[in-house]
């Protein structure tokens, strides 16, 4: 039986840093799920990983698999497997016995263990490639070989420490179809970390978002985009438009207008930041329905075309697909779906970031129309 | 019409040449003592460089010591293949205790450190100081005259123990940096993969270090076989190691004994090149080397 994987109060700090690396962590991965653990360098991700695995001891806190606090368990004996960033494949073992190392090591017969190798090559499509030394294997088939050494070992969780993130987009595209397919027939209990946001959306079914060592957020990957619970969550899973204004009855009024709030808002009535995706905004003629705008500007983002906005006094940001003639200065219609709409506390709650500014974007005009509703 | 065009070496064409430039000097250098020392050493062990009379061309030095020449040899070949393993097992063990990176691991490499410097004559007076039967340990341990014969005694202990104390050191700082960079990784990964600590040793730590292993014992093996002054301190006056009687035979006051002595030497020498070809071979039949 596959187990979940809970950690509870999990803190972590190492010397010389004035910051824990780990804040009071808590998550629960249901069994046969995948999460993927998600954040910027230095969030404390890999440092959770290895906690989980029993490389590191946390200063306080436990890791439960099925239940089972594995605070006494020798990482070898936690059914654990963990592939990294760089394959760490045995240079002095060839492919096949790479993949066999977890049956020899437990005392299976050589010719056992590596006949049970030879099906997981197969499995990652490596099959006629285990004779090879692990040095004649390009990144993504040193990659493939270490998920099935991995797998091999029959692992109940399986650790993957941002395992793709040295492969080209192709290849990393193809390593996410492999996990799906893996995990099809397989299923352990997955943790990805990764700091990619696209990979954790193509790989896992949940997303846990961590920021300067605090878990901010843990949800399924469509509400992590369309229900970030803070303005950092929001920032963080690349949401780029925040409108001030303020939540009554339901209903958000900002410069974009009154706007019906979806369903499950649990923003109190008050002062909320309005979050949309600009994914979600469609932009269309001045003469169709919709809040009025007009475009400040254009970027080109490969197959799509990010377009700033000015509406009514608020910059906002909207990505639309080519084959639409867009210069600046044309005035357009944004139809925006309540659906997609969130309501988060004020900004003085976000946290400062680097690269973005505390305060909402918002003009001379769109304060005083913002003044007014206040008012 | 098909133009042919010339393939580019990855390397480019001249890129060789500044390294090769750089390690000229020190080849050269090393290549005249060596085969200086080697060609001049045959050449007097085959009467061609006599100190007095005409030269003539001759075997004679190799046979005139035909008796003792088997005794010294396998006495030789046996405190350098003691002595290696010696060196080998305890400065691989203090690797893996430098490689924990924790209070114990720094200790042990300070005291490595601090071993290398001192010269091999130094270290055997100390063993003499320490294991002799009239030496530091025997007052201590006072048991009524029954000390061991640690020093020149038939085991040839107190040599062994001095070439496994300082070698040692080296063995453990040349193991220590090949697998500084990785052990700790692979051990992890294999910990992960069902691997208990015996296991990590057996499949993974050992196998990584080999490399270094083969090479660092090959060269305290040589060391071993052909130093001569520990052995002269600590050892029995007979039978004599190879380079021991090489010493004798070269400072008799018989000017015929030197061509004698330089056979020795060249027997050493021959010995210390099948070891190094040997440990070549070794190496490159291993996945690591290659």
């Amino acid at each position: 039986m596959i187990p979940g994987v809970s950690v509870e109060g999990l803190s972590k700090s190492f010397p010389g840093t004035r910051t824990p690396v780990l804040d009071n962590v808590n998550l629960t991965v249901e069994a046969g799920t995948c999460t993927a653990l998600l954040g910027p360098s230095g969030a404390g991700k890999s440092t959770l990983l290895r906690a989980i695995s029993g490389l590191e001891t946390p200063d306080v806190g436990r890791v439960l698999v099925g239940g089972q606090d594995m605070a006494e368990v020798l990482p070898e004996r936690r059914g654990m497997a963990m592939v990294q960033q760089r394959p760490l494949l045995f240079p002095h073992l060839n492919v096949l016995d790479n993949i066999a190392f977890a049956g020899t090591v437990r005392g299976v017969p050589k010719k056992a263990a590596r006949a049970d190798a030879a099906a997981f090559l197969e499995l990652v499509q490596l099959e006629g490639f285990g004779r090879r030394p692990v040095t004649a294997l390009s990144g993504g088939q040193a990659q493939r070989v270490a998920i099935a050494r991995a797998l091999a070992a029959r692992p109940a969780v399986l650790l993957l420490d941002e395992p793709f993130s040295a492969l080209d987009p192709e290849l990393r595209a193809a390593m996410h179809e492999l996990l799906a397919q893996l995990r099809r027939s397989v299923n352990p209990t997955v943790l990805l970390v990764t700091h990619d946001r696209s990979e954790a959306a193509a790989v896992a079914e949940k997303i846990a978002l961590f920021s300067g060592g605090r878990m901010l957020q843990h949800d399924s990957v469509e509400r992590m985009y369309s229900r970030p619970a803070t303005l950092e969550t929001s920032r963080l899973m690349g949401g780029a438009n925040e409108i001030p204004g303020i939540v009554r009855d339901g209903y958000h009024h900002s410069v974009l207008g009154v706007l019906q709030l979806p369903g499950d808002t649990r923003q109190p009535p008050g002062p909320g930041v309005l979050l949309v995706r600009q994914e979600s905004i469609e932009v269309g003629a001045r003469n169709g329905i919709g809040i009025l705008a007009t475009v400040t500007g254009l970027r080109t983002l490969g197959p799509r075309r990010q377009i700033s906005l000015d509406v009514a006094g608020a910059l906002m940001l909207a990505e639309v697909p080519w084959g639409r003639a867009l210069a600046p200065g044309d005035a357009v219609a944004l139809s925006i779906p309540t659906s997609v709409l969130a309501v988060v506390a004020a900004p003085e709650t976000a946290r400062t970031f680097p690269d973005v500014g505390e305060e909402p974007q918002i003009t001379g005009q769109g304060r005083n129309a913002l003044a007014s509703i206040e008012n | 019409m098909r133009t042919k065009m010339a393939t580019p070496s990855p390397a480019g064409p001249r890129t060789w040449l500044p390294g090769t430039l750089m390690v000229v000097p020190a080849v050269v250098l090393a290549a005249f003592v060596v085969i200086g020392g080697m060609v001049t050493a045959l050449a007097q062990s085959l009467g061609l460089f006599p100190l007095v009379g005409p030269p003539s061309l001759t075997v004679a030095a190799y046979g005139a010591h035909a008796a003792d020449l088997p005794v010294g040899i396998a006495l030789s070949l046996a405190i350098a293949t003691v002595s290696t393993v010696v060196a080998c097992v305890v400065g691989f063990s203090a690797a893996l205790i430098i490689v924990q990176g924790k209070w114990c691991g720094k200790l042990v490499a300070a005291l490595g450190t601090l071993t290398i410097p001192v010269p091999h004559i130094v270290g055997a007076a100390s063993i003499s100081l320490l294991l002799a039967d009239s030496g530091l340990l025997a007052r201590l341990f006072n048991n009524g005259g029954q000390w061991p014969e640690l020093v020149g005694g038939p085991w040839w202990i107190g040599v062994v123990a001095e070439y496994g104390w300082k070698e040692s050191a080296f063995v453990a700082l040349v193991v220590t940096g090949t697998l500084a960079t990785r052990a700790v990784s692979y051990d992890e990964t294999a910990a992960l993969l069902g691997a208990g600590r015996l296991r990590r040793l057996r499949h993974i730590l050992i196998p990584l270090s080999l490399p270094a292993l083969t090479v660092s014992a090959t060269i305290v093996f040589v060391y071993s076989l052909g130093s001569y002054e520990v052995a002269w301190l600590l050892g029995r006056a007979y039978p004599e190691p190879l380079p021991v009687m090489a010493l004798r035979l070269f400072n008799a006051a018989t000017l015929t004994s030197r061509p004698e002595a330089a056979a020795v030497a060249i027997l050493t020498t021959v010995l210390s090149m099948a070891a190094v070809a040997a440990s070549l071979a070794y190496l490159r039949r291993s996945a690591l080397w290659r």
